[in-house]
Order: structure tokens, then C-alpha cells, then sequence
């Protein structure tokens, strides 16, 4: 189980999270969803501390921590125990596909090679690019690359998948490849945490929505709820302006 | 008098005037290893912000990059032995200048210099490499460290690869400021046995192609490493 308590964060002058709850069960899949700006990203970089929270506290399984004692020790368990996904792929671009899947767990879990192999291979197979396994990043489409990124952060087998607007930077026709395979992944019981605007997939994959806004959690429902009756007057606005647009398409 | 062109005393000095070749190769290889260590500490702590220490690259990079080579090595030249009767004064050492050969002072200058250079060319070539990577790196539990060394620096090596070939190439040529010093290097011997015959222009035409040789072939090694850092890249492994 995930669970924060009363994170603060602030760049400069400016308040970008002003204490925030949040917990997700295991094998839950909770949407944080919000408007540009409201601290989902900010809020999941501080759980594996590329940011680190000013204040509050941070349960992962059985690791936990206090903002006050961060230091380089606890960064490194905190990320051996979350994998992350990027909107901007963030895969290695001087390594191939598989070496991207396995790096870590040479590196880091200390496996053996063959070993590491073998999990990069098989969680490669899961996303559909066993084919692509010795291509380097940069002959892969954006949403291949999106693809073995989730590979490997699969393969971490972490308590935690941290899911930062995934599918932003695809093109349009690329997104669904992206996420069907996320969808399966959470089918499959991993949890996860995803910052997304993809309305519709929130609605199908979370268990929970958090919805955001000016760095707080205004509310936490399931999908059906808060999609049909949303409680805060903000939340009802975002999703207005959300169908809205959806009308524009029909 | 002779003859207004010496065919023959050009061939005739050219042996002599190969002995500095290795001078020369040791003060640039020498000074070039050293500046990529200066250069990379140098980067990093501009990089990552390092009080002080960042402030003390600053004004290095900007003192060197400011003052002629030429200016940096009578510098050096004059400064080690003042420096060196401070030691001796302060504790009753007995260390003597003339133990130290010249070539040695031309080392220090010359790493100095390309440090200061190289400083610049490192962290640029630091900084084209995506952010997100290094966060990535971060996110799957490595270490600064572990990401420097196996993700961000060799890429970072192949991109600053033709500014790092094009800067040793200019080192190459600059040693031969170390004549000034009375180091035997390729120039320095150009003038021992253009003076010795009072045949100056036959002697540096020598030299000058020794250069462009030494240049020539050093460009064909870069050639061939920047097609191999390539060819990976294109075709996937195995």
C-alpha cells in the first residue's frame, strides 16, 4: 500500500502542493486527473523524490519516510521500490531496447545477466517488441518507446507504478497502443498511480479518480461516481470543459 | 652565397627536426588527458550548482579563455620558480629549479589552458543530453554515479567527440608555443637547425608539414571512431 500524508512542495514563492492525502491499495489503479498546473505531476515526483516534498510523510509497502530525514540513502530506496513512467519516454538512448529493460536490474538488483535477460525478454514479449529487442530507442516510434518504457518499469517488479502523463507526447493515432498496454497491466493487479487527461481510459482502468486542483485533492470517488456526480463545483467545471470538447468531435 | 632555395638542406633536416615529434605528442596528449579531468570536475560543479567551488571555475575558465597562451606560459614559466623560493624561505627547503625540465612547466600551462576549454566543451556536451534520461536513471534506482557513467557520459562523449577532435588538433599545433621555453619540440627544433645554417624558410616548410602529417592522420583515427560510435546505432546489435 501507497499511502502520503500532508506533502507540501513549493518552488520559490509559489505553493504547489498545500498538504495532500493520498493513499492507493495494492493492485489498485488510482487516475489523478486535474487541470495543467494543479501538482499531479509535482505530487508524483515526490514519491520517488526527483522532487522533494518540503513537508509530510510517505508510506511505500514497508518503507517509510519523513520529508524532514530525506537524504541520499532514502532516495535510493524510495526509487527501488517505484518505477516511473515519463511523458517524454526517458529511455536510453545509447542503450537497446532489451539493455534498457535489464539496465537496472544489473545495475541496481544485482542480478546476473542471464537472469536479467530473461525477465527483459519476458516483459518485453508482454508489450508486443520481443522483435524490437536490439533496436536502439531511436528507430522506434514514440509509442514503442512508450511501450518498453512500461517494460521496464515492469520488470523492477516495484511495489508501485508512477505513470506521468503517459501518453501526452503521442501522436494522436500512437496514444491506444500506449493504452491497451496499460490497461492490461492494470488488469493484471499492479499498482499504479497515473497522471493522465485521457478522460475515457481514466473512466475504464482506475479503480479510484483523484481529481486535483490548485494542489489539493478535492475529491476521491470511483470512476462511475465521479463522473456522473461530481461533489466540488471545480470538478464539475473540469468536466464540463471536458465534454465540451468531446462535442466538438462528434 | 648559395643558392636562394636549399633543396638538399631541407631534406637534409628533416631527421633532426622529426626528434620533436615526441615533445610535441607528450605536451598535447599530456595536457589534453589532464584538461578532460579538470574540464569534467570543472563541468560538474558548474552543473550541478557546487558553491564556491563554481565560482572558482568561473573566473578560471573566464581568466584563461581572457589571456593569450603565450601570456599563460611566460606566466607559468616565471611564476613555479618564484613559487618555489616561497617554499624554500618559508621552510628552509633547498629545492632547486633547474631540477624541474622545462617540458614540465609547459605540461602545466598547457593543461590549464585545455582544462579551462574543455570545461566548457564537457558541460555543453553534458547538457544536450535530455534531462529526462538522467531522471530516468534516477527513477529505476541508480546513482548519480551510475547514471553519469553509464547513461549521460558515453553519450555525452560521442556528441562532443568532433569538438574535443577539433580542440586536440588546435593543442597540437599550440606546442608549438613551447619553443619559447627552450622545449625541443618540433618547432623548437625547426629553429635549432634553421639558425645553425641560417636557413630559416627551408627548416619551418619542414615543420610545417611534419604538422599538417601529424593532423592528417590524427583526423583519419577520429574519422574512424566517429563511424564505429555510429554504426550501432543504425543496424541494432548483432
Amino acid at each position: 500500500m501507497i499511502e502520503l500524508k500532508g506533502i507540501h512542495k513549493s518552488f520559490r514563492s509559489t505553493e504547489v502542493l498545500k498538504g495532500v492525502d493520498l493513499s492507493v491499495e495494492e493492485g489498485q489503479t488510482v487516475a489523478l486527473i486535474g487541470s495543467s498546473g494543479s501538482g499531479k505531476s509535482t505530487l508524483l515526483r515526490c514519491i520517488n523524490l526527483l522532487e522533494k516534498p518540503d513537508k509530510g510523510t510517505v508510506r511505500i509497502g514497508d518503507f517509510y519516510f519523513d520529508a524532514h530525514d530525506i537524504n541520499g540513502r532514502i532516495k535510493r530506496e524510495a526509487r527501488k521500490r517505484t518505477a516511473m513512467v515519463f511523458q517524454g519516454f526517458g529511455l536510453f538512448e545509447n542503450k537497446t531496447v532489451l539493455e534498457n529493460v535489464t539496465e537496472a536490474l544489473k545495475v541496481v538488483q544485482k542480478k546476473s545477466v542471464e537472469e536479467a535477460d530473461d525477465i527483459g525478454k519476458q516483459y518485453l514479449e508482454k508489450v508486443g517488441l520481443s522483435n524490437k529487442k536490439n533496436n536502439y530507442p531511436r528507430t522506434l516510434s514514440g509509442g514503442q518507446k512508450q511501450r518498453v518504457a512500461i517494460a521496464r518499469a515492469l520488470a523492477l517488479d516495484p511495489k508501485i507504478i508512477l505513470f506521468d502523463e503517459p501518453t501526452s507526447a503521442l501522436d494522436p493515432e500512437l496514444v491506444q497502443e500506449v493504452l491497451r498496454v496499460i490497461k492490461q497491466v492494470s488488469e493484471a493487479k499492479v499498482t499504479m498511480l497515473i497522471v493522465t487527461h485521457e478522460m475515457d481510459f481514466a473512466h475504464d482502468v482506475a479503480d479510484r479518480i483523484a481529481f486535483m486542483a490548485d494542489g489539493e485533492i478535492l475529491e476521491s470517488a470511483p470512476p462511475n461516481e465521479f463522473f456522473t456526480n461530481p461533489k466540488s463545483d471545480r470538478a464539475k467545471q473540469f468536466l464540463d470543459r471536458y465534454l465540451q470538447r468531446f462535442n466538438y468531435t462528434i | 652565397m648559395g643558392k636562394i632555395f636549399d633543396f638538399d638542406f631541407m631534406i637534409q633536416c628533416i631527421p633532426q627536426i622529426l626528434k620533436g615529434i615526441p615533445y610535441t605528442l607528450l605536451i598535447a596528449v599530456v595536457a589534453f588527458l589532464i584538461g578532460i579531468v579538470i574540464g569534467f570536475i570543472g563541468a560538474m560543479c558548474k552543473i550541478y550548482n557546487v558553491p564556491v567551488l563554481k565560482q572558482i571555475t568561473g573566473v578560471y575558465v573566464s581568466f584563461i579563455r581572457g589571456t593569450p597562451l603565450i601570456v599563460q606560459i611566460m606566466l607559468v614559466y616565471y611564476a613555479v620558480p618564484i613559487f618555489i623560493r616561497i617554499i624554500n624561505q618559508k621552510f628552509g627547503t633547498a629545492f632547486d629549479i633547474s631540477w624541474i625540465p622545462a617540458v614540465v612547466f609547459m605540461l602545466v600551462a598547457f593543461s590549464m589552458s585545455a582544462g579551462a576549454y574543455l570545461t566548457e566543451s564537457i558541460r555543453a556536451s553534458i547538457l544536450a543530453i535530455d534531462k529526462v534520461q538522467l531522471e530516468a536513471a534516477y527513477s529505476v534506482g541508480m546513482t548519480t554515479f551510475q547514471a553519469m557513467r553509464r547513461i549521460i557520459l558515453p553519450q555525452a562523449i560521442k556528441i562532443g567527440l568532433p569538438v574535443f577532435a577539433n580542440f586536440f588538433i588546435g593543442l597540437l599545433k599550440d606546442t608549438s608555443l613551447a619553443f619559447t621555453a627552450a622545449v625541443p619540440e618540433i618547432m623548437g627544433q625547426a629553429k635549432i637547425v634553421a639558425g645553425r645554417a641560417s636557413r630559416f624558410f627551408e627548416a619551418y616548410i619542414v615543420a610545417a608539414l611534419i604538422y599538417w602529417v601529424i593532423c592528417i592522420i590524427f583526423e583519419r583515427i577520429v574519422a574512424v571512431i566517429e563511424k564505429r560510435a555510429n554504426r550501432d546505432e543504425k543496424e541494432g546489435k548483432k
